[in-house]
């Protein structure tokens, strides 16, 4: 039995009984029970096992600072390596203990312990290397990775989580004792105020020890009830709790992530958590310090504490880790420790300090002689020893005599450090303190203020000073506060990282990191193998990389390193503190953007009918376009673009082309405007004519491609390519308002405004005569590129006459709301002459067929007009457009260049692939100099055969040679290079 | 995250804007009197100082307005913000953290945590 009294506080419910299960086996706690807290209740010691050796491990700590007492909590999709220490328990949670197999009791993996002369550091870097390359990827990765490492990933997860912003006026990060002074300071003061603590109790260190015996003559808990009860009632002030800050950027933006179900079990489809993004004009750092541990021999073993974490266990949940427990300690900060057993009629089983009689604080000395607990001073554990537990230690007193006291249980403290984590991370400046021999926040790099212990200001009786003193800038009421102490109110400390062992052996190990079971030896074989350099040994070794960061260890790495360097720790410098303060889920980063809403889905107006005409879709950026249209669910997608070709070549067929970039442009100099921003010139075409147009990129390659609309020198409509539109539309508006100021000239995307439905194929004057039976259709009244505007049934629409499959064909834009309409028209009344909608892959076959190059397939950023054999495509009578000069640079005037060409196979059963290498040899050897390669491969119907499109160096004079396509088994394919066209050469379809 | 002050809106969060690059880049008209160079550094040669730099945003997800700023990179701090049409501040009237031989600001620049 390990518990202290059962009467109900504000921390722990004690009537109410929680069951829960670790690994198997069902244990209760109470109400307000951390798992850890109440496995302890429970006579727990053994919680999981080590990272690299498979040691087995206890609770270390009470806190977040906890390197070893992670475990998987199977009742929330499996959490891994969640911290015990800080996890409150609820009914029928189910806890698992993490890298060990067949059980923790027997861990097979313990064997690395035996065998870890062989695993120093550096261990994997240097051994597995050979003997061949794959041998890490496909042997030894596999089997490190099953044996080593933490937790396992979850297998299925759907965490909820939202997002919320904050703009206030001061932040206050941390609620215990200086926060809550913060806090009450500025109650109805102009400023808006967040308190932000990780707890669900305001309080700190009032809750956690015996340190503060009274707070303005009443009772800490008292005094606490009473201050959080004042700022809730106040209206500037608002306080987040279970609110962890894990991250401080520039510009004081704190992230904060918030824990919705804190003791109970998360409900599905509820937030779990909220990500609090805060914005504020001055933080203030009132989040503590954190106790240190010590190297020497086993001081991993379950059974060892930190001395403030076991007396937190105590005051703050009501259990007693050990009824005796041996203390060890190099400061001050144990004091309180004594003073708590002893207030609860324990008493320590030996205390030992390594500092001298007379630098022990006297109030502490005279608690240890008043009850009679054997005390060493000026001495050190040079060990601890026992079979999965603490059973005994080793002391070498001050005489040098090694005294052995048996014992299950040892507290530790070896310091504190002020927790500057977010103080860091904000780019503040550290600085050494000699004297209290840790790194403390010296300048702050934004608008920071720290507070208490979080700025090293560990004296109680300086709050009052300190506060006024940074409180000045508010320029509210100076803070009064009398505390009464239970311990002294300085802190002090003596030097000491290590304690060597009285034997060194090849097993024995002193600690430095837990989580990664990094050891005092590996800190010197680094420092002797030349990673000297703090950052580098961190990498080196792993030290402090691990989920807790080092929290209770770096300092002490850094102690060791800066005495074997012989320099000053200040020299030595400490690794950066990188965000997150703790690790935080990808749920709660998430957010809302997560599955379905992760990326916004477009869909044309007509999605609906192509969903029920059984289309299959294919992503092209954000839109959902259909890739081709199965007659039955047997139908292979290769047969349903064979037929669907095939039927837009003999009949008809309509695409629904509604997701192409339209951009409308608008301005007196709309004229002159567009003339800059495509390479054509616009100048002498007719209003209601049409152009395919290019757009370069200043270093003159292919950007985009489009047809231009003109419907007057102030007013065109330019469609893009899908993927294309928002860089058009972006390119356009950056030169009109950066570069060509003087212009009068406005562009607005009406992509979504307007449907476009493609109808080509030599019946499609049949149908849209039937379709628009006013409109004349005929090759006088309405030739190839051109448009014009109607009404249909009190729609407007605009019909361009142009193709992209080779065949003649209209382009009919529709308002969106009236697009079903339209479409359903034209597939009726084309029903009789055999229409079919087609997919997006047969429009890719049929414009290859005819040498239509689409942009980011067939070019790839350095394709220039010329390279494509589009050289009538260039304005060159203009002085001037977008990539104008590049076009005669000495790269792009090349003789080597790429440039597209047709290639056939010669043996016409052979099949060619995209991205296949065009080669001159038959045979292939290393090194083989490549032409280039195919950017389009289609098999067509028309020809019988495959096809393709490729760019090749130097590739339109090949034309009319013989070449090789090499495959990935390290073939050849005889292949023909040809023109880049295959159908219709002499363009009579389009006309017709 | 930055807060940036467009001179349309207001401050907003950095998320609603993109980063444009060096400003006052001036575009020679593309005739082939250009020489090669001088058009080839236009294209492909951008600053990229330790210290003040002179940078283009545009209000992306906002009113899709570019503006030109004044930024310490070393600091991340936005000193001057300004319109296209706006003259451009002298360099001399910002106070430049960049004092060490190396370039190294003491401060912010995110490669110390140590006060030396």
């Amino acid at each position: 039995m390990s518990e202290l009294n059962l009467t109900d506080n504000k921390f722990i419910q004690f009537h109410q009984k929680i069951g829960f299960k670790f690994d198997g086996v069902k244990y209760y706690g109470y109400k307000g029970d951390t798992i850890a807290s109440a496995l302890i209740r429970n006579n727990i010691k053994l919680i999981g096992r080590s990272f690299k050796y498979h040691r087995p491990r206890g609770f270390y700590t009470c806190g977040i600072e906890e390197p070893n007492a992670l475990v998987q909590i199977i009742s929330e999709f499996s959490e891994p390596n969640t911290r015990a220490t800080i996890k409150k328990i609820y009914e029928g949670m189910e806890i698992e203990s993490q890298n060990r197999w067949p059980s923790l009791e027997t861990d097979i993996g313990g064997i690395n312990n035996i065998f870890s002369p062989v695993f120093p550091a550096g261990f994997y870097y240097k051994t597995f290397m050979g003997p061949h390359k794959n041998f890490w990827k496909k042997i030894y990765e596999p089997i490190i990775r099953k044996a080593a490492g933490l937790g396992k990933p979850p297998k299925e997860f759907k965490a909820v989580s939202t997002h919320v912003n904050h703009n206030v006026d001061v932040t206050i990060v941390g609620g215990g004792l200086n926060g809550l002074i913060a806090a009450k300071s500025l109650i109805d003061t102009k400023f808006s105020v967040l308190l932000i603590d990780f707890d669900d109790q305001l309080g700190g260190i009032l809750n956690n020890s015996n340190k503060v015996q009274s707070v303005n003559n009443q009772t800490p808990m008292d005094w606490i009830s009473e201050t959080v009860k004042d700022i809730e009632n106040s209206k500037n002030i608002k306080i987040l709790r279970n609110t962890l800050v894990t991250t401080y950027n520039y510009i004081n933006h704190l992230i904060a992530v918030e824990d919705k179900f804190v003791g109970s079990r998360p409900l599905k489809d509820k937030v779990n958590s909220t990500l609090h993004k805060i914005r504020t004009d001055q933080v203030i750092l009132s989040n503590g310090h954190i106790e240190r541990f010590l190297s020497f021999q086993n001081n991993d073993l379950p059974g060892i504490m930190l001395c403030s974490s076991f007396e937190k266990y105590m005051c703050r949940y009501g259990v007693m880790p050990s009824k005796e427990t041996v203390i060890f300690s190099n400061n001050s900060n144990s004091e309180s420790l004594v003073f708590s057993l002893i207030k609860k009629g324990f008493k320590p089983k030996a205390y030992i300090d390594s500092r001298s009689g007379e630098n022990i604080e006297p109030d502490l000395f005279d608690l240890i002689r008043k009850n009679d607990i054997p005390l060493y001073t000026n001495s050190q554990i040079k060990g601890a020893f026992g079979s999965k537990k603490l059973q005994k230690i080793l002391v070498e007193d001050s005489s040098g005599r090694f005294n052995e006291i048996k014992t299950d249980f040892l507290c530790l403290s070896g310091g504190i450090n002020p927790d500057v984590h977010l103080f860091t991370q904000s780019k503040g400046l550290l600085d050494w303190d000699e004297k209290d021999l840790t790194y403390k926040p010296a300048q702050a790099f934004q608008p920071t203020i720290t507070l208490g212990s979080a700025s090293g200001q560990f004296d109680f009786n300086s709050i009052n000073k300190e506060i006024n003193e940074k409180f000045d800038i508010f320029g509210i009421k100076p803070v009064q506060i009398d505390l009464e102490l239970n311990t002294s109110h300085k802190f002090k400390i003596e030097k000491l990282w290590e304690v060597l062992p009285q034997k060194q052996t090849i097993w024995s190990k002193s600690f430095i990191d837990l989580q990664n079971d990094v050891t005092t030896k590996d800190i010197r074989q680094a420092i002797s193998e030349g990673f000297d350099r703090i950052e580098h040994l961190k990498r080196y070794t792993t030290n402090s990389m691990g989920t807790d960061q080092g929290k209770i260890s770096s300092i002490n790495a850094l102690g060791i390193v800066s005495d074997l360097l012989d320099k000053k720790v200040n020299e030595v410098g400490t690794t950066i503190y990188r965000p997150p303060y703790a690790p935080l889920s990808f749920a709660a980063i998430a957010g809302r953007n997560s599955y379905e809403y992760y990326d916004p889905e477009r869909k044309s107006p007509i999605h609906n009918w192509h969903i029920s005409n059984g289309a299959v879709f294919e992503d092209v950026g954000q839109w959902k376009r259909p890739w081709y249209f199965p007659i039955n669910k047997y139908e292979t997608m290769d047969d349903a673009v064979q037929r669907e070709s095939k039927n837009v070549r003999e009949n008809a067929g309509v695409l629904d082309g509604s997701t192409l970039g339209k951009i409308e442009i608008k301005g007196k100099d709309a004229l002159a405007f567009m003339n800059l921003i495509y390479t054509n010139s616009f100048s002498k075409m007719k209003p209601g004519s049409s152009r395919y147009a290019l757009m370069l990129g200043e270093d003159g390659m292919v950007k985009d491609d489009g047809i231009i609309c003109k419907i007057s020198d102030e007013h065109f409509i330019a469609t893009t390519t899908t993927g294309g539109a928002a860089t058009v539309l972006e390119c356009m508006e950056e030169y009109a308002q950066t570069e060509w100021t003087n212009l009068n000239v406005y562009m607005n995307s009406i992509t979504e405004q307007y449907a476009t439905f493609n109808i080509s194929g030599p019946k499609t004057r049949n149908i849209i005569e039937k379709v628009f039976p006013e409109v004349n259709f005929s090759n006088e009244a309405f030739p190839f590129m051109t448009f014009q505007f109607h009404e249909y049934e009190d729609t407007p629409i605009r019909i361009l006459r142009a193709s992209f499959t080779g065949e003649m064909g209209y382009e009919i834009y529709v308002p969106s709301n009236q697009a079903i309409k339209i479409w359903e028209k034209i597939i009726n009344f084309g029903k009789e002459f055999g229409l079919k909608p087609y997919g997006t892959e047969t429009m890719h076959l049929l414009r290859a067929e005819k040498g239509y190059i689409i942009v980011g397939q067939d070019t790839d950023g350095s394709v220039t007009p010329l390279d494509l054999g589009l050289d009538w495509m260039i304005g060159k009578s203009k002085k001037d457009f977008l990539g104008k000069r590049s076009l005669i640079r000495s790269d792009t005037v090349r003789k080597d260049r790429k440039q597209l060409v047709g290639i056939l196979p010669i043996n016409k059963n052979d099949k060619l692939e995209e991205g296949q290498h065009i080669i001159l040899d038959k045979e292939i050897k290393t090194p083989m100099p490549m032409l280039g390669h195919i950017t389009s491969c289609y098999q067509s119907p028309t020809l019988g055969h495959n096809f393709a499109l490729a760019v090749i160096k130097n590739g339109q004079s090949l034309i009319g040679t013989k070449a090789f396509a090499s495959t990935p088994e390290l073939k050849t394919i005889e292949v023909e290079i040809v023109e880049p066209i295959f159908y219709d050469k002499k363009n009579t379809k389009l006309a017709s | 995250m930055l807060i940036i002050d467009c001179p349309y809106c207001g401050p907003r969060d950095q998320s609603e804007f993109s980063n444009g690059g060096e400003a006052h880049v001036k575009r020679p008209d593309g005739s082939a009197d250009i020489g090669d160079r001088e058009w080839g550094e236009y294209v492909f040669i951008r600053a990229n100082p330790k210290g003040i730099f002179y940078e283009r945003w545009v209000h992306s997800h906002g009113c899709r307005k570019w503006f030109n700023c004044v930024r310490d990179t070393s600091t991340d701090e936005i000193l001057k913000i300004y319109k296209i049409d706006e003259e451009r501040p002298k360099l001399d009237s910002f106070k430049n953290n960049v004092k060490t031989p190396s370039g190294e600001p003491n401060l912010g620049s995110g490669n110390f945590t140590v006060k030396k």
